[in-house]
């Protein structure tokens, strides 16, 4: 894309002739998109969402897959597991609209549906003669070797499991992500030449690999070792200073789950309490009733509304037999004449004010403690960063992470640190997300300068990509595997797939935001046809408009009276690109153009 | 600018009508709306059983006549879905994309019956008993002497048991946790209200002694037409199959609201949610109770009725806890019967 003309402004798109395509790096463009396809702006990795869906439609599923490869390189994985963050900003889910797109489980269908003899577009540059060691085979590791070897440096990924994927692997059972398509996708990850050093373990014991080693003998370090150890749990009294663990019947999720799929036999009890509100906790729960684990519940502090899990995933929990039970914090363990773990001791929350990140806070309510029998306690409250394995200090932030400067080094001049280890515990996307934004800042400071730099590609297009009708259709069903065939198999994927007409009809129900419709008001015959047929509020008689500090345009002054009109403007934020207004137009002064955010190639 | 405030109710079951009469008492001049999703105004949901003994005109079951509402000045919009609410602004968006602003909101949208998860994917076959049109549905498809095989239980549908037997139908109960909801039953207490309920006539199946419910079936041309097979391979065959697993309350609309949720809307005693403008009422909340030191739900209709004179009064400027006026302990009678204070109706 390097060769296409810049143009300064979308603006200029209507007077494009069709068919022509440009970019532009004007902020006003790219504020454009940013503002007004908020699932590209709420995925941390950035996924061209509208791309990927349309190309779907039109049942161009490799290509699909490509466009989710631009931005991560495992979108058969996350299509599995994602958080969701593009579901809960999708415009189709705001009020009044319905429900949002199921963004994520098309992204699958992208990589279920691709032909078998797919070929992977990757773009290679030539060999740079670098050498980068990364520490950590994780979504955050992986996805930063993978962009480290475009570039053409030479990567090394030093591993401490006898396998890669880190969490993926380690973390999240198989009935939710299939190993084989960790392994592919892996695979076509590493493949460019990527050296893979596994049971390896970087840290500070004779036989390990020491940091200031690496360091030496590489031009880069890349720290990815996640947050691989559990959050400890904040009891009082006599629990504050002893390690529950300690006590048969009570284990930390991330261990309980790591243990297993390390190939340790795991038992649970009968009576299963699991103590949490993320996926791990409920990883924890469906695997304890796979185990055997006859009544299994997961205690939550806050309210079933307010944990950061899919409600298609909390549904599903319920269906094989998962409870939930809300407000109450965990205040001591009760145990037996034996010493083994008898119960639980909550105190009953009350629901106070909301913490960072959208969650809420939950406070104990004193003199309401309750006893929750239990033969098992699963504590699954988060995971936290270990720095013990470095023989380097590293300036750390007040949430004990390392610090990293804005070329994301960490104070270790050649050592830098991407995903959980630095964010804390986040997801997998924002590891893949924060592992690539931190390869283009090795990149750059190997050779002294970006190679990409951002820009919105505009193109015009001649037609309304969507009908009215798709406006209607219903959010379409993940299926799912029947209970009686998940029995207590760890393997049996509980999530199926979509088959094409069902992925086509979710498809359609995408905006497409990253279509701009725009009026010419200079072509513009104000006779109010594209108003009449507007099924939202979207056209608007405007006096003017604010004006961003990045020189977007912000909220519109709308006016009544007619002589203080300057323009008939489609507000693009109530837009949901039916395509009325276009088809009505008696004059045509209505244009679209596709906008999406893609980079260009920078010469030395 | 109008100093009329406008009142809004969620709902037209017994709390949000109670509601609406306390309201028009302390606050004459307000506008009162009231919006329900039912297509059917009030009408008394005790009395569906009365659909099987060959009652089917609706109108019998209506509690206030039209020109109630017209002469109260209370707004009722029927068949009327909100789909969302903004405590903040004060306004409820319906689902055809109408705003209403609100002063006061109560919301008493009630419950629905509550399908256990696991059952979900056989919720085509299952026959439901919320509604009238509901009531209707299910009487037609049960034969004269037809067999009904009830899930779970829960004191709405052993009320309906009664009135199959007493109509000369079959009933199985297939009984579990929930049988007596919301009555709390101890392990001790249960064998005895089993045996009551088989001494009424009713085939009780405890599905925990078969492994669970492994699957529900269309019939086979010609037999009946559900068939019931539990994990231990034996089967059940019945002409209807019907849920009963308590209630779960119907707060779709409320999330993102901004109000504090957990499984019901929660509220101070004074019914008020954490928007000083917006109360709850009836089965869809949950009230802190000091007592308790946790929120706790109350059913039946009395106290569903009282919450709702509570809130409305609470609304128009009193500031009065929640007293429970029901008793909710499970009887037995002299005669060996089984009594529940949620069967009596007035």
């Amino acid at each position: 894309m390097g060769d296409m003309p810049f143009r300064p402004h979308a603006a200029a798109a209507s007077d494009a002739a069709v068919g022509s395509v440009f970019v532009s790096d004007d902020p006003r463009d790219i504020g454009w998109v940013k503002q007004n396809v908020p699932c590209q702006n709420a995925c941390p990795a950035g996924t061209n969402v509208p791309a990927y869906i349309r190309s779907i439609v039109e049942s161009r599923y490799g290509r699909s897959y490509e466009i989710n490869r631009e931005a991560n390189v495992l979108p058969g994985v996350l299509g599995r597991i994602c958080s969701r963050a593009c579901e809960d900003a999708c415009r189709h889910g705001w009020p009044g609209n319905g429900e949002p797109v199921a963004i994520c489980h098309l992204k699958r269908v992208a990589a279920d549906l691709k032909d078998a003899g797919h070929r992977i577009t990757e773009r290679l540059y030539a060999p740079t003669g670098k050498r980068i060691a990364i520490i950590g085979a994780g979504p955050a590791g992986v996805a930063a070797a993978h962009d480290l070897s475009l570039f053409g440096h030479d990567v090394v990924i030093f591993e401490r499991e006898e396998r890669p994927g880190g969490m993926l692997r380690y973390g999240i059972p198989e009935f939710r992500l299939p190993r084989n398509i960790l392994e592919t996708e892996l695979h076509n990850a590493l493949r460019l030449g990527v050296q893979l050093r596994t049971g390896i373990a970087v840290g500070n014991e004779p036989g390990q690999v020491r940091v200031s080693q690496l360091l030496a003998d590489y031009d880069a370090v890349l720290v990815a070792t996640g947050c691989m150890a559990a959050t400890p749990i904040p009891l009082a009294g006599e629990w504050e200073k002893r390690e529950p663990t300690e006590v048969p019947g009570i284990e930390y999720g991330l261990d309980f789950l790591m243990a297993m799929h390390r190939g340790v036999k795991k038992t649970v009890g009968r009576r299963v309490a699991v103590i949490g509100a993320g996926f791990t906790a409920l990883d924890c729960a469906r695997v304890a009733l796979r185990l055997g684990g006859e009544e299994v519940t997961i205690h939550i502090r806050t309210a079933e509304e307010y944990i950061p899990i899919t409600q298609e995933e909390i549904f599903e929990a319920k269906r094989e037999g998962v409870r939930i039970k809300g407000l109450r914090s965990p205040m001591q363990f009760v145990l037996d004449d034996e010493g083994k773990v008898a119960g639980v001791e909550f105190a009953q929350n009350r629901l106070g004010g909301w913490r960072e990140g959208g969650r809420r806070i939950a406070i104990p309510i004193e003199g309401s403690e309750f006893i929750e029998p239990c033969d098992t306690v699963i504590v699954a409250i988060g995971q936290q960063t270990v720095h013990d394995f470095s023989d380097l200090a590293l300036q750390l932030d007040r949430w004990k992470n390392a610090r990293l400067g804005d070329n994301g080094m960490t104070s270790q001049p050649g050592l830098f640190a991407a995903g959980d280890y630095v964010s804390g515990a986040s997801t997998v996307v924002q590891a893949v997300g924060h592992g690539r934004k931190i390869a283009r800042r090795i990149d750059a400071w190997l050779l002294g300068r970006e190679r990409h730099r951002q820009v919105v590609r505009i193109e015009p297009v001649d037609q309304p990509l969507r009908e009215r009708a798709y406006d209607f259709i219903p959010r379409q069903h993940m299926p799912t595997a029947p209970l009686n065939k998940r029995g207590k198999s760890l393997a049996c994927e509980v999530e199926t797939g979509m088959n094409q007409t069902t992925a086509q009809e979710e498809a359609k129900r995408c905006y497409l935001c990253h279509l701009r419709y725009q009026i010419d008001v200079d072509r513009c015959i104000y006779c109010r046809a594209c108003i009449e047929v507007a099924p939202r509020s979207c056209i608007k008689l405007v006096g003017g408009v604010e004006i961003g500090a990045d020189g977007s345009y912000g909220k519109l002054l709308e006016t009544k009276e007619w002589n203080r009109v300057g323009a008939i403007w489609i507000d693009n934020n109530e837009c949901i690109r039916c395509g009325a207004c276009y088809n009505v137009c008696p004059v045509k002064c209505i244009t679209i153009s596709r906008c999406e955010l893609t980079e260009v190639e920078v010469e030395a | 600018m109008s100093t009329v405030r406008h009142h809004v109710i969620i709902g037209s079951g017994v709390a949000g009508n109670q509601a609406a009469e306390t309201l028009r008492e302390h606050d004459p001049d307000s506008r009162i709306t009231m919006i329900t999703i039912s297509r059917l105004p009030f009408f008394n949901r005790y009395d569906l059983p009365r659909v099987f003994r060959g009652e089917r005109d609706w109108r019998r079951f209506i509690i206030y006549p039209a020109a109630y509402y017209r002469d109260n000045r209370i707004t009722l919009r029927r068949a009327t879905r909100v789909v969302n609410v903004d405590s903040a602004s004060q306004i409820l968006k319906l689902e055809h994309k109408e705003s209403i602003h609100f002063d006061s909101l109560l919301v008493a949208s009630g419950a629905g019956a509550y399908l256990p998860e696991e059952l979900s994917e056989f919720r085509p076959l299952l026959h439901g008993f919320g509604a009238f049109r509901d009531a209707v549905t299910v009487a037609d498809a049960l034969p004269k002497g037809g067999h009904a095989i009830l899930l779970g239980g829960d004191t709405i549908g052993l009320d309906l048991a009664r009135t199959l037997l007493d109509t000369g139908h079959r009933v199985t109960l297939v009984a579990g946790p929930y049988t007596f909801w919301p009555h709390e039953v101890t392990p001790e207490e249960r064998p005895q209200y089993i045996a009551a309920l088989q001494r009424m006539g009713i085939v009780v199946v405890e599905a925990q002694s078969r492994g669970g419910i492994a699957a529900i079936e269309p019939g086979a041309k010609g037999l009946s037409a559900r068939k019931l097979t539990f994990e231990d391979g034996s089967e059940l065959a019945g002409d209807v199959v019907m849920p009963f697993f308590g209630i779960a309350p119907s707060l779709d609309f409320m999330l993102g609201s901004g109000v504090d949720i957990e499984r019901g809307l929660l509220v101070t005693p004074n019914l008020r949610t954490t928007n000083e403008n917006i109360y709850a009422a009836g089965d869809v909340c949950q009230i802190w109770t000091d007592k308790a030191r946790r929120y706790c739900f109350y059913h039946g209709w009395k106290n569903v009725r009282a919450m709702g004179e509570l809130a409305a009064r609470n609304i128009t400027g009193a500031n009065e806890p929640w007293v429970p006026t029901q008793d909710e302990a499970l009887h037995l009678t002299a005669d060996g019967k089984i009594q529940s204070p949620f069967w009596e109706y007035q």
